[in-house]
């Protein structure tokens, strides 16, 4: 219950759903690359605002509710999914692909769940001194 | 996330095999004859791409799903004196246009790099995932 509570509180859970956020996204994104020439693909992605919405009203909640009692872990962003294709004139297929536009927003998103990997790991890594009684 | 790895190698795999059709269609750009001599010309191929693994079509991925044939007409040359020209003196080519085929070629090739690319970022993210555990 103890540990329970340790790593429901703060931004861990938020960290921990933003990485499967973003690795999620990123394997839809690289569908979305290697679909780049298949006529008539639907490009498809994760609603990136209403998940990080979402997680707003949780913590919000959180905050009224005290630490550990909002849970996180149904928070599910494969239920996000929109379809992420803007409808274009420049394919017969009208799909709108543009690799650029898919590689800019697959490495920013790569670049994210790097960032949130790193920032777990630091949490972890204070969680690990606690338990060792020693200071960084 | 290892699934992106797979979805790589099947985007890797369809823009190799329809830059080998691209190959084949360019090297045969002047073929008169089919494999057995007789006077009928290379037709153009061209691969059909779909979504899904090539086993399984649920799974994210890319497969060709045919190789199929143009049926556009065949280009007419004057040439008189070769030994395939008809009645009136004209030659069946290929329907290959290299501008066209060169145009397709590129364009699989950067696929083929932005495959590469996603593959390595998948790599990186992977291992950064596995720091974790240290």
């Amino acid at each position: 219950m103890f540990i329970e509570r340790m790593v429901n509180q703060g931004n861990l859970p938020l960290i921990e759903r933003m990485m499967k956020m973003t690795a999620r996204r990123h394997e839809m994104l690289s569908n979305n690359i290697v679909n780049i020439s298949t006529p008539g693909y639907q490009q498809r992605d994760v609603n990136v605002q209403a998940f990080q919405k979402m997680l707003r009203e949780r913590s919000a909640q959180r905050r009224v509710a005290g630490p550990g009692q909002i849970r996180f872990d149904d928070l599910d962003p494969t239920q996000m999914d929109s379809d992420g294709s803007k409808q274009g004139m420049l394919f017969h297929d009208r799909s709108n692909r543009s690799i650029e536009g898919l590689m800019s927003d697959f490495s920013s998103n790569a670049i994210k769940y790097n960032l949130f990997t790193e920032l777990l790991r630091k949490q972890y890594g204070s969680f690990d001194n606690v338990l060792r009684e020693r200071v960084s | 996330m290892f699934s992106s790895l797979e979805t790589g190698a099947s985007g890797l795999t369809a823009q190799r095999v329809r830059m080998d059709t691209l190959a084949n269609n360019l090297l045969n750009m002047s073929t008169t004859r089919n494999a057995q001599g007789q006077p009928e010309p290379y037709r153009r191929r061209f691969v059909v791409f779909a979504p899904g693994q090539a086993g399984d079509h649920s799974k994210p991925g890319v497969h060709v799903q045919k190789i199929g044939l143009d049926r556009s007409p065949f280009r007419m040359k004057y040439e008189p004196g070769h030994e395939d020209a008809n009645a009136q003196g004209y030659v069946r080519y290929p329907n290959v246009d290299m501008s066209v085929e060169f145009t397709n070629m590129l364009e699989a090739s950067r696929a083929y790099e932005a495959n590469i690319t996603m593959l390595e970022t998948t790599k990186q993210m992977l291992s950064s995932t596995l720091r974790l555990l240290a």
